[in-house]
């Protein structure tokens, strides 16, 4: 991270979302800069995960506004978010359990592929050409993260961490600006989460691909994040390095309780 | 299967992304080519009357598998369930019909693909409502297509021309010089057409769900949150499943009424041939194209077969062996079902597990 003029890639303003008479964020604002990890924290319910679903557009905040590489986006759809460049994971995995490996990677790279359904029907030409440059991609992605052993196996015989990993690979199929990992190392043993941390690191130092991650395993945030973010019942407690965060009051409040 | 992949290396992708990457597969699909082209039409099926193995067997058996493709297309492929296919295929026959008889010098490929662009078009109609609706809803929504659309295949006299008899009726049509269709047509013909045009779509539709279409189809069956959040368009997704699985039905509606039936009224795309397809489907094996064979033939030719044992080699009259086929038909559906909730499809591809081991268990 180039500590002296930081590119903010991605803003949030004053976020407000509401569902009827709930609260889910109350006017959180933060940013994250390009190629940094800028990990997510907060109790069970503090609006982590909605937090991301705003980013990715399936809620839309009641206010609040979100800029993206330097400009203010307008309301979108999620569809219209990953042509952005958006990437993410899910807390639960959210894969396409009738496919093998490879054909979820492929899934990854839908957006750069355009030849219309009559190439697609006679499979012949561009469209074959197209499918094997895009092959070639997500191999080199499923070699990086050493899940090639099981590329033709449906994905829902996967054991969890393997099907962890392949929605990892299948987010970095799509080569994102920015990549939004919501609880990548959940129900994990501690092998599983130290290889998905070191893959985390590499995609973010080889590739540098900026990363957000929503995580509980304090250990793994405070080794991994360049910055912490922490929410607790949808506002902003804190903001800072991981140093900085630890030793926030407030933050040990809302993660131990205070005294009554 | 007793061969396998091993030492079969392949050094480039597209080679691996062949249709049948192994040599083996190619010799077998070689082997059926032959069988249909030529020992069927020059001796029939062993055992059966040859006019009967081609008109009652082979031929509408072939038109039922184009029929499985496109309701597993949208079914076993895209998620969305229709119980309209029975209207669909009627869409596909009278837009054929009027085809033919408005411009009656239209080639009848052109036709035949005209008619499943108007299917496609009238499935996109009422497709629409899976743009809101899931599950069982869906259902409820293309029973009223099914049940539309049979009203108008008798109401709309125009679509008959008027037909006192309200029926459609294939006239004699020539191509390239050969009677295709019609009471003066030979049924070989018929048979080689028919072939052709199911191999033709079936390796358009395997084409299509490798690439990019099929995997967005796929990516909304499976999970339609995260298709989205890749950059899938629902509507887009949804409605292309639609037309494609549509322009499948309506083609074989055509070629039902035309190349086989010789006539037919709106009692043949009704309800109960809704469900018939969506059978086939099921027993064949979702989202698979060896099972829409599959379960097409099973379904069609069981039935048949039984009613011929019956009446040949224990004398019951047809109506008993009617009722009696229809019976044990739907013994077979239960038990399959419950060995193998996921067909003949996945049965098959057991089997062929089983024999890569086989003679040693382990």
């Amino acid at each position: 991270m180039n500590e002296k003029v930081p590119k903010i890639i991605m803003e949030v303003k004053n976020i407000n979302l509401r569902f009827g008479g709930v609260v889910a964020i109350q006017g959180v604002s933060f940013d994250i800069h390009e190629g940094e990890i800028r990990a997510i924290i907060g109790p069970n319910g503090a609006g982590k995960s909605s937090m991301l679903n705003v980013i990715n557009g399936f809620y839309h905040p009641q206010e609040g506004e979100i800029w993206f590489d330097g400009q203010k986006r307008p309301s979108m759809e999620p569809y219209e978010v990953a042509k952005t460049g958006i990437a993410r994971t899910f807390q639960n995995i959210a894969l396409f359990k009738g496919m093998t490996t490879i054909e979820n990677v492929m899934t990854g790279r839908q957006l750069q592929m355009n030849k219309n359904i009559f190439w697609q029907m006679l499979r012949y030409g561009p469209a074959i050409e197209e499918e094997v440059q895009h092959r070639k991609r997500c191999e080199e992605i499923i070699d990086f993260l050493e899940i090639n052993h099981i590329r033709k196996t449906p994905v829902g015989s996967l054991p969890y961490g393997l099907q962890k990993r392949v929605e990892l690979a299948r987010a970095l199929a799509m080569e994102p600006n920015l990549l939004l990992l919501d609880e990548p190392m959940a129900g994990m043993n501690v092998e599983e989460k130290q290889d998905m941390s070191r893959f985390i690191v590499e995609v973010n130092e080889e590739f540098g691909t900026t990363i957000a991650l929503i995580e509980h395993d304090m250990a793994v945030v405070m080794d991994l994040a360049d910055r912490v973010v922490v929410l607790d019942y949808g506002k902003l407690l804190a903001d800072g390095t991981p140093k900085e965060v630890q030793s926030n009051q407030a933050v040990i409040d809302a993660y131990l309780g205070v005294p009554h | 299967m007793f061969y396998k992949e091993t030492g079969q290396f392949k050094s480039r992708y597209k080679d691996e992304l062949a249709a049948f990457p192994l040599f083996e597969d190619k010799i077998g699909i070689g082997i059926l080519c032959v069988l249909t082209f030529l020992v069927i039409p020059m001796f029939g099926l062993p055992g059966l009357n040859y006019e009967f193995a081609m008109g009652a067997i082979m031929i509408p058996c072939m038109i039922f598998i184009i029929m499985t493709l496109g309701l597993n297309i949208l079914l076993g492929f895209a998620g969305q369930i229709s119980l309209g296919t029975g209207a669909f295929s009627g869409v596909g026959a009278y837009a054929f019909y009027k085809f033919i008889t408005i411009f009656p010098d239209i080639n009848i490929i052109i036709a035949l693909v005209l008619s499943g662009l108007v299917s496609a078009v009238v499935g996109v109609i009422f497709g629409l409502p899976s743009l809101k609706i899931k599950g069982f809803y869906l259902i409820v929504a293309t029973l009223a297509a099914q049940f539309f659309l049979t009203w108008a295949f008798i109401r709309v006299a125009w679509l008959y021309n008027y037909n006192a008899s309200g029926a459609i009726e294939g006239p004699n049509k020539e191509m390239f010089g050969i009677i295709m269709i019609g009471p003066q047509s030979a049924g070989m013909t018929r048979y080689y057409f028919v072939l052709v045009t199911l191999i033709v779509l079936t390796w358009l539709a395997s084409n299509v769900i490798r690439g990019r279409i099929g995997r967005s189809w796929m990516m909304i069956r499976d999970m339609d949150i995260a298709a989205e959040l890749i950059g899938i368009r629902p509507l887009v997704a949804k409605l292309s499943a639609f037309a494609f699985s549509s322009f499948y039905i309506g083609i074989a509606g055509a070629l039902m009424v035309f190349f086989w039936l010789g006539a037919a009224e709106a009692e043949s795309f009704d309800i109960n041939h809704s469900f018939l397809y969506l059978f086939m489907v099921i027993i064949g094996g979702l989202g698979s194209i060896t099972g829409s064979y599959m379960g097409a033939i099973f379904v069609w030719v069981v039935p048949v077969l039984i009613k011929e044992i019956g009446k040949s080699a224990f004398g019951f009259d047809a109506f008993v062996m009617e009722n009696f086929s229809t019976i044990l038909l739907g013994a077979m559906i239960i038990i399959i079902l419950i060995l193998e909730p996921h067909g003949l499809a996945r049965l098959w591809q057991i089997a062929k597990q089983k024999l890569r081991l086989w003679p040693f268990p382990y």
